[in-house]
């Protein structure tokens, strides 16, 4: 059995010589992809955003990569990490959804995208998809739903999460202006703070102009999807080039 | 980058008494040292008769966890009867030998209460040891959990004092192990199956416990 | 720290084993785990090493044997169940090894009483007195100054308790709690069980 240990973090690897190989290529931060992409549920829409800068270490490869796959009018997939294994990952899913279509003419539910990214995502847990999944959509009555996975897909939902090298810099900042008190708690207590569309794509913006001041992998632009019961419409935000 | 989120970071625990059993956990999972999530739910519901707590990693859990619930399912309909606990830990513990030394992580309690034999308690985990009993934890905390437990623990407890006592233990746990934390869950598990009867936030449990000066533990 | 022991008389063969069952080093999670599991109504295996092998290798083996039973109304002998148990064992030591060591015990109607001591690297041995871990040590010289060949039931069993009594008292790391089971022409019985008594069991 391998064993590989990167950034604190340690997985162990199923038998393969070669897999382990690639993994442990796969895991170094210089390996080229997406660094920071955001999710916020709301109760009419919620919001999807990632940067649009694809780097290897600290060469940057390009300044208007796109790394946002709609899958339907309702479900979003954003990924950090490895492009090569988030785009993998999301034609896997586009063509998943296809065939779903076919089958049952309807598009898939978003908690049904998420489940499925789920188990796609453990089916190759001893080689995993070397990325942190985030997947945003909405349910059937049009308020937001946000999933967060890591490598080997577990999942858990949230009003709102934060993925990639900017998560240590984006997270705290959501925590203190949306966190909400635990769905676990008893007697229950709302556990989404839903804030007015306007307002969240302010905090969102402010958080990615934060990141990009701090995070050397953060920045060129934010691609930001806004998907409501009425459509989903795209906005750009530009940072900082340097 | 972080790969997987490790539950080794966890005090779970579950015991049978004379009212039912009682079933609990924290919520937190770390990645290192960073905090990936304080709102996990660490106690899953397979059916409404079976709970199974999970520590280890998040994913191997949540699957597995999962494959379980899908595998009660499919011998209720090919038996017409629900799977006994002891049956079903038996299903999760032979996947888990036969992954034996790939890297699985899990450490697992599943607990039901069966239409003939009455309430049951098993603990698994992924060096495929399973054993039945009546007082179990799991997790990095459990230690701590653990002598909370025991000396609390009686067979003829009520039902308020079984679920304060397994509060009590987790919360200890939380208050010494870095990785545990978050909110304490409690189940009630009875012939009619279980019901969630806790769910306190151990930030405001502290100063329940604690309301004074006085009353903090001795550093 | 498991500790298992045998010794085989003129009538009957008294096995004992620790019932603590280890979560980790340091932690115990359970008091009354019967390691001494039956194979059939006159003979038992006892078992030692990691707990998911003792119990899927032991679930195997009494799976077989009682199928063979089944299949051919007879019994397999202690002899043969030994042999079986051990041809397993090799077998499998190339591919996915157990990790578990055993004793087997039984009494037959043509040769009375006997013990088998195996280890996991599928090493078969029949022997009077036999022992696992590092309480054998301590109880393997005492059994060699008393043990005698037609001792009582009685005798043996007040031996077999003096032996685990040692253990608790030299060693660092010993069990808590033990079981001592006799097998005999009438089948298989525990006679003594010893334990300092716990909050829950």
């Amino acid at each position: 059995m391998q064993k590989s240990t990167c950034a604190g973090a340690t997985i162990f690897l199923g038998k393969s010589q070669h897999s382990t190989t690639v993994w442990q290529f796969c895991s170094q931060s210089s390996v080229s992809g997406c660094r920071t992409c955001v999710a916020i549920a709301g109760a009419d829409y919620c919001l999807a955003a990632a940067t649009t800068r694809l780097s290897t270490g600290l060469n940057i490869l390009s300044r208007d990569a796109n790394f946002v796959e709609k899958i339907s009018n309702h479900c979003v997939i954003l990924s950090a990490g490895c492009q090569a294994d988030a785009k993998a990952l999301q034609k896997h899913m586009r063509a998943r959804h296809v065939m779903y279509q076919h089958q049952h003419n309807k598009p898939m539910t978003c908690q049904a995208v998420a489940q499925l990214l789920s188990n796609t995502m453990y089916y190759k847990r001893f080689f995993p998809y070397y990325t942190e999944t985030l997947c945003a959509g909405l349910d059937k009555d049009g308020s937001g739903l946000v999933y967060s996975y890591d490598a080997m897909g577990s999942a858990g939902v949230s009003g709102y999460a934060c993925r990639g090298t900017g998560e240590s810099l984006i997270q705290p900042v959501l925590d203190n202006q949306l966190m909400a008190a635990s769905p676990l708690v008893l007697p229950v207590q709302p556990s989404v703070s839903h804030l007015p569309l306007e307002r969240a794509l302010d905090i969102l913006k402010d958080a990615f102009t934060s990141a990009g001041e701090r995070d050397i992998l953060t920045g060129d632009a934010v691609e930001i999807l806004i998907l409501t019961k009425e459509g989903t419409r795209t906005e750009r935000m530009e940072l900082k080039k340097d | 980058m972080k790969l997987a989120k490790p539950l080794h970071g966890t005090t779970t625990l579950a015991f049978i008494f004379k009212k039912g059993i009682i079933v609990a956990a924290d919520s937190r999972a770390t990645m290192g040292s960073y905090i990936s999530s304080q709102t996990v739910h660490k106690i899953l519901e397979i059916n409404n008769r079976l709970l199974a707590t999970i520590a280890g990693a998040a994913c191997d859990c949540q699957y597995w966890g999962r494959y379980l619930g899908m595998q009660c399912r499919l011998y209720e309909l090919d038996n017409g009867k629900r799977i006994t606990v002891r049956a079903a830990s038996k299903i999760l513990s032979d996947v888990c030998f036969q992954y034996k030394g790939m890297g699985l992580s899990m450490g697992m309690m599943l607990a039901g209460w069966d239409e003939e034999t009455g309430p049951a308690l098993y603990y698994m985990d992924t060096d495929a040891q399973r054993s039945s009993g009546k007082v179990f934890s799991c997790g990095s905390g459990s230690l701590y959990a653990y002598s909370v437990l025991d000396d609390g623990y009686k067979w003829d407890l009520e039902v308020d004092e079984a679920l304060e006592l397994a509060r009590r233990s987790i919360y200890q746990a939380t208050y010494r192990d870095a990785a545990s934390g978050g909110t304490v869950s409690a189940y009630l598990i009875t012939p009619d199956g279980w019901k969630k009867m806790l769910g306190s936030d151990v930030g405001d449990l502290h100063y329940e416990y604690n309301p004074t000066q006085a009353d903090l533990p001795l550093e | 720290m498991d500790f298992l022991m045998g010794m085989c008389c003129k009538d009957f063969v008294v096995v004992c084993a620790d019932t603590n069952a280890q979560m980790s080093q340091i932690l115990t999670i359970k008091h009354d785990e019967d390691k001494i599991v039956p194979i059939d109504s006159h003979k038992v295996m006892a078992l030692a090493g990691q707990p998911g092998d003792r119990s899927q290798f032991s679930e195997f083996i009494i799976a077989n044997v009682r199928l063979y039973a089944l299949r051919n109304s007879r019994r397999l002998s202690t002899h043969a169940v030994a042999n079986f148990t051990r041809n397993e064992l090799a077998t499998s030591l190339r591919k996915k090894p157990y990790n578990a060591n055993m004793l087997i015990a039984g009494y037959d109607e043509s040769c009375g009483p006997s013990l088998y001591w195996m280890d996991y690297l599928a090493t078969l041995h029949k022997t009077n007195v036999a022992g696992m871990g590092y309480g054998s040590y301590f109880a393997l010289s005492l059994f060699d100054r008393y043990a005698k060949v037609d001792m009582e039931e009685k005798e043996a069993v007040a031996l077999m308790a003096r032996g685990v009594q040692e253990v608790i008292s030299r060693i660092t790391v010993a069990p808590s709690d033990y079981v001592i089971k006799v097998v005999d022409k009438n089948g298989t019985r525990t006679v003594e069980t010893i334990s300092p008594g716990h909050v829950a069991k």
